[in-house]
């Protein structure tokens, strides 16, 4: 069967405007899940009943009362309870009306009832039939229309619940074809072609039909950026919720010292309101307490543990045995009345707490294991919490010697109670330790290994936002070692513990502050303000003969706690390994960078280059090379032609002007022009002159003529036909 | 053909503006007519009687100053009333010449198909040799010497069709065809007081006439057309439709028509244009179709145009 192009054209309306269609359904998609619309169902029918009673271009005595029909049918169907067109039927409708009317009236706008609103918005979809049928099929104007529904998409699955993920790949097929057809109509308008045979149709129909097919394949197959912002729904949700009271479940939360650690992840907002200011000479961790239990989500307590009661101030919690050297110091800590916590917040080495200005007798309950610090009233037994206090510690000075060369038989109940993990704890966290400390023989080098492995900001992200949660059977530690590896202190100080007890290493999870920002004080004396963007997190390393070690391992963090080498002077003027030279500070910057290319070498030096070359990429590259190479090739024209002009700009012999004159025919074959082999070169000049309105072919034929049919040899104007050529070059790019 | 703007030799072009005068709207003709003239051809005109024909070939006659001779034919006319023949002249006891129609330097010959074989023979022997046999003594034609025959292609009754070896002698196969309404307007207009071709004057003489036939010669036809030109009329053999291609003398003709052309436009070299614009006018005559070809309702014409849009024309030298 023939089609006649007639029929051609309304198949390809039809086909433009049922593209149009389904992109308006894209619109009412959405609405089931962001507002309280219900039956949306429904409204598409509708829909569709309009876009086809538009489609057939019937008079509009006919679809009008067609439409109406369907619209109070619907009404019907959803709000009213009487029979259809009954009296009761219309007086409730009437009624109904009135209510509504008076309430816009008096812009009571939430009083308006759903039938309504429902009435409003079947007039609205019934609209819009009529105008996407004007923008789609008469004045074939589909871009602006693609163009919002593509906002439209975006902006409701950004800022809603809607995931507008097939939404917009749907759109997408449909936006390419409605494009293309109509560019195709408009061409076929533009060049008034009235009729054109089916083949024709073909012609045009199999390059848009491959085009959409290739770029949804190479859209769906190439790699995507990930969001460039975080996704503000949490946000707005969490908002939302505060708003009405019923705020539960993981959402934005401020950075800050919070008591439960069941549920880590997720994003934080950077919060840089004062905590307390501590007036101490030397940058110190500020501890509040640790964790034992690591529960594949977050991290609890296996035991409350047992309380001990001081009445006198002195508060003994020092992790390490006496055997660590150590100096004495002391600290005052000012809170911020705003921000005060119920525990003690303090150094390493505590030894006494002291509130100034008691207001009523106080006793301090601290617990050894845990290392929380409350102060309780004596009279009631509430905790308060403490505005000013100051604290005496014994500043530890750890010895790399003695770390490195001390046993590791750990007590039965550290081991016990430290190297606990849970079960779902996959096994690929276990062998990525194992590899991390290979090579490695003691306890503390091992924990230097894996706090350097994770230490480096090319391999794993500091980040307070874009930080997922791990949900269902994930595991927090492995989600960020293997899938995310974007995250903040938590994600790092968690690792480190999860990936050291898995090694068997006793270790523990603290919580507290960083060292703060270093102030002057009024008296010229050094101290440190603590915000709440310094809550932190760290770990503990368990050395039998000298105790609980603290360790860093989120970049950008340095741990202020003193090291030592830990050996003579005279074996240090021996010694031959400059690394263990000085006494180090643990800020070892270029120990860092050097940990990192080494670790880096090492993994590359793992696979072989073939098994590392993506060949999805591979490929991917070489169909844009071959793109790139057919471009370069059906634009041939452009280079070509800028080369010729300048090959030819100032040579005057009959070849070149033979040369210039076939290229010149060839251009005008690139640009569809083409001589036929049937017609002369002078009926040619003369199509090509009417086409550009200009005389400049004949006259430049008029020459090749002369020397092709004449046997011309000289000419004298070879200035003049050279800027007619020039200029003919010109207005044909043009 | 497209509408190009062409110039004229200054001489030549003034014969044509002459013609023009009388015969009104009729170019193409005119210009081919002249054509003919300049290449020493003569002209088949087929046509309807009462479509100038007579006017266009005595205003030629008028406007070179020459002898103009009509030869009406009818059946029962006499090679000798075409050549001419010897009577006895009792006064002086010999035989006078007394010249045909054909003695002329523009011969209208009318009707040519409705005289014998014989007849037409006699003139068409004239037009190839230059010469005429009378009483077996040669007699020299005029020069310049041009023929426009005549046929009607309406009426066969009664009728002996050129034998196709004879329509090979004639250069070009014109049609005249009706004028149209506004030219035919003209021509009530000018003929209603005095006949335009009584106030022609003669533009050219008979010998500044043959100086430019002889520049015809002289006109440059590259390799390249001459090879356009035999790729035409081997063409014209080899179409599937063609039972009889044209001959080489067909090649001939439309070189020597074409020089013809590129002198009438005031050119000393030969396009592919010329070529391609009179090879319907030099060839359509000399092929004859099969029947399956007449049968599909082609014409010589048709053939011809077939031909050109198969033939490459050349745009590079040699």
């Amino acid at each position: 069967m023939r089609l006649n192009s007639e029929q051609n054209h309304i198949m390809l309306n039809a086909v433009i405007y049922i593209c149009s269609f389904l992109l308006f359904w894209e619109w009412l998609r959405p609405l089931q899940e962001i507002t309280d619309t219900g039956s949306v169902f429904i409204f598409i029918v509708y829909t569709a009943f309009c876009f086809f009673l538009s489609y057939m271009q019937l008079q509009w005595w006919i679809t009008s009362p067609l439409k109406l029909i369907g619209l109070l049918f619907i009404l019907d169907g959803l709000f009213i309870q009487e029979g259809f067109l009954s009296k009761a039927w219309i007086d409730y409708l009437v009624a109904d009306l009135g209510l509504n009317i008076q309430a816009i009236v008096s812009q009571q706008w939430w009083e308006m009832t759903a039938l309504f609103r429902s009435l409003l918005f079947l007039i609205l979809l019934w609209l819009m039939s009529y105008l996407l049928y004007y923008w789609f099929v008469i004045a074939k104007r589909t871009l602006f229309f693609v163009v919002l529904t593509f906002i439209y998409i975006t902006v409701i699955d950004t800022f809603t619940v809607y995931d507008g993920k097939y939404a917009v790949m749907r759109a997408f097929l449909l936006s390419m074809v409605v494009l293309g057809l109509t560019s195709f109509q408009r061409l076929l308008v533009q060049e008034k072609i009235f009729r054109l045979p089916k083949e024709r149709y073909f012609s045009w129909l199999f390059p848009l039909i491959f085009f959409v097919v290739f770029s949804s394949f190479i859209g769906f197959i190439a790699p995507k950026f990930s969001p460039q912002w975080p996704d503000p729904v949490p946000f707005i949700k969490s908002t939302a919720e505060g708003v009405s009271g019923q705020g539960s479940g993981p959402g934005i939360r401020k950075v800050g010292y919070g008591e439960n650690d069941e549920q880590l992840g997720g994003a934080f907002v950077q919060d840089e309101t004062l905590v307390f200011t501590a007036a101490v000479d030397d940058a110190q961790y500020w501890k509040v307490e640790t964790k034992d239990l690591y529960t594949g989500k977050g991290w609890i307590r296996s035991e409350e543990g047992t309380f001990v009661v001081n009445e006198n101030g002195t508060v003994v919690l020092k992790d390490f045995v006496d055997t660590v050297e150590v100096e004495q110091k002391n600290a005052k800590i000012a809170f911020n009345d705003q921000e005060l916590l119920p525990k003690i917040v303090y150094p390493y080495g505590l030894t006494n707490v002291d509130i100034q200005d008691p207001i009523q007798l106080h006793h301090f309950k601290f617990n050894t294991e845990s290392g929380e610090v409350f102060t309780e009233l004596i009279s009631s037994g509430n905790t308060i919490r403490v505005t000013n206090y100051s604290v005496e510690f014994d500043q530890p000075t750890f010895s790399l010697k003695a770390l490195r060369e001390g046993h590791q038989d750990d007590p039965l109940d550290i081991q016990q109670k430290y190297t606990q993990l849970p079960e779902s704890l996959p096994q690929r966290v276990r062998d990525l330790a194992v590899e991390i400390v290979e090579g490695e023989e003691n306890r503390y080098d091992m924990a230097k290994a894996i706090e350097s492995y994770l230490n480096v900001p090319s391999r794993f992200k500091y980040e307070t936002d874009r930080v997922a949660v791990p949900t269902g059977e994930e595991d927090y530690v492995d989600q960020f070692l293997f899938e995310t590896q974007v995250g903040y202190c938590d994600n790092f100080s968690t690792s480190m513990v999860v990936l050291l007890r898995s090694l068997d290493i006793p270790a523990r999870w603290v919580k507290g502050f960083g060292p703060g920002e270093e102030v002057e004080g009024p008296n010229g004396e050094t101290g440190y303000e603590v915000t709440n963007s310094n809550a932190h997190s760290w770990v503990e390393v368990y050395f039998p003969e000298i105790g609980w070690v603290p360790f860093e391992p989120t970049p950008g963090f340095f741990n202020p706690t003193d090291f030592t080498s830990g050996v003579d002077i005279e074996d240090l003027l021996n010694s031959e390994d400059p690394e263990e030279d000085i006494p180090v500070s643990e800020m070892e910057k270029p120990e860092l960078t050097e940990e990192d290319e080494t670790g880096s070498a090492k993994s590359g030096s793992g696979d072989s280059f073939l098994s590392k070359v993506n060949w999805k990429l591979m490929g991917l590259i070489g169909i844009f090379l071959v793109l790139v190479g057919y471009y370069v090739y059906r634009k041939r024209y452009l280079w070509l032609t800028w080369i010729k002009l300048r090959q030819y700009k100032n040579k005057s012999d009959v070849e070149t002007f033979i040369k210039a004159y076939k290229f010149l025919l060839a251009l005008l074959a690139s640009r569809g022009m083409k001589l036929k082999s049937d017609q002369t070169l002078r009926e040619f000049a003369y199509q090509i002159d009417r086409y550009m309105q200009t005389n400049d072919m004949r006259r430049l034929t008029h020459h090749y003529e002369l020397i092709l049919y004449r046997g011309d040899q000289e000419n004298g104007q070879w200035k003049q036909m050279n800027e007619l050529w020039e200029k003919l070059i010109k207005k044909i790019m043009s | 053909m497209t509408q190009q703007t062409y110039f004229y030799h200054p001489q030549a072009g003034k014969l044509v503006k002459n013609i023009q005068k009388v015969i009104i709207g009729k170019d193409e003709v005119t210009k081919l007519s002249i054509v003919a003239l300049l290449a020493q051809g003569h002209v088949l005109l087929e046509d309807v009687p009462g479509v100038g024909k007579t006017m266009l070939v005595r205003s030629l006659a008028k406007s070179l100053n020459c002898e103009f001779k009509r030869i009406q034919f009818t059946p029962d006319l006499l090679p000798s009333d075409v050549t001419g023949v010897s009577i006895y002249n009792p006064k002086e006891l010999n035989f006078e010449f007394r010249p045909g129609p054909i003695l002329g330097n523009i011969v209208l010959a009318d009707e040519i198909n409705r005289t014998s074989p014989k007849t037409q023979s006699a003139l068409l022997e004239g037009m190839e040799e230059k010469s005429i046999t009378v009483d077996g003594v040669p007699v020299k034609l005029k020069q310049p010497f041009f023929v426009m025959a005549t046929q009607n292609p309406i009426e066969y009754e009664g009728t002996y069709p050129l034998p196709e070896a004879q329509l090979d002698r004639f250069l070009l196969k014109l049609n005249m065809g009706y004028p149209t309404p506004q030219e035919e307007m003209e021509m009530l207009k000018r003929t209603s007081n005095v006949h335009p071709i009584d106030s022609i004057e003669p533009i050219m003489e008979k010998e500044e006439l043959i100086v430019l036939q002889n520049q015809v010669n002289e006109i440059v036809i590259s390799q390249a057309i001459q090879r356009y030109i035999v790729d035409i009329v081997t063409g014209t053999r080899n179409h599937p439709k063609v039972y009889l291609g044209a001959s080489p003398r067909g090649s001939i003709a439309l070189m020597k028509a074409a020089k013809a052309y590129a002198l009438l436009h005031d050119r000393d070299y030969v396009l592919p244009d010329d070529v391609k614009y009179l090879a319907p006018f030099v060839l359509s005559h000399r092929i004859i179709l099969t029947s399956e070809g007449k049968f599909e309702g082609k014409d010589e014409k048709t053939i011809v145009d077939e031909v050109l849009a198969q033939t490459k024309v050349p745009i590079d030298r040699g």
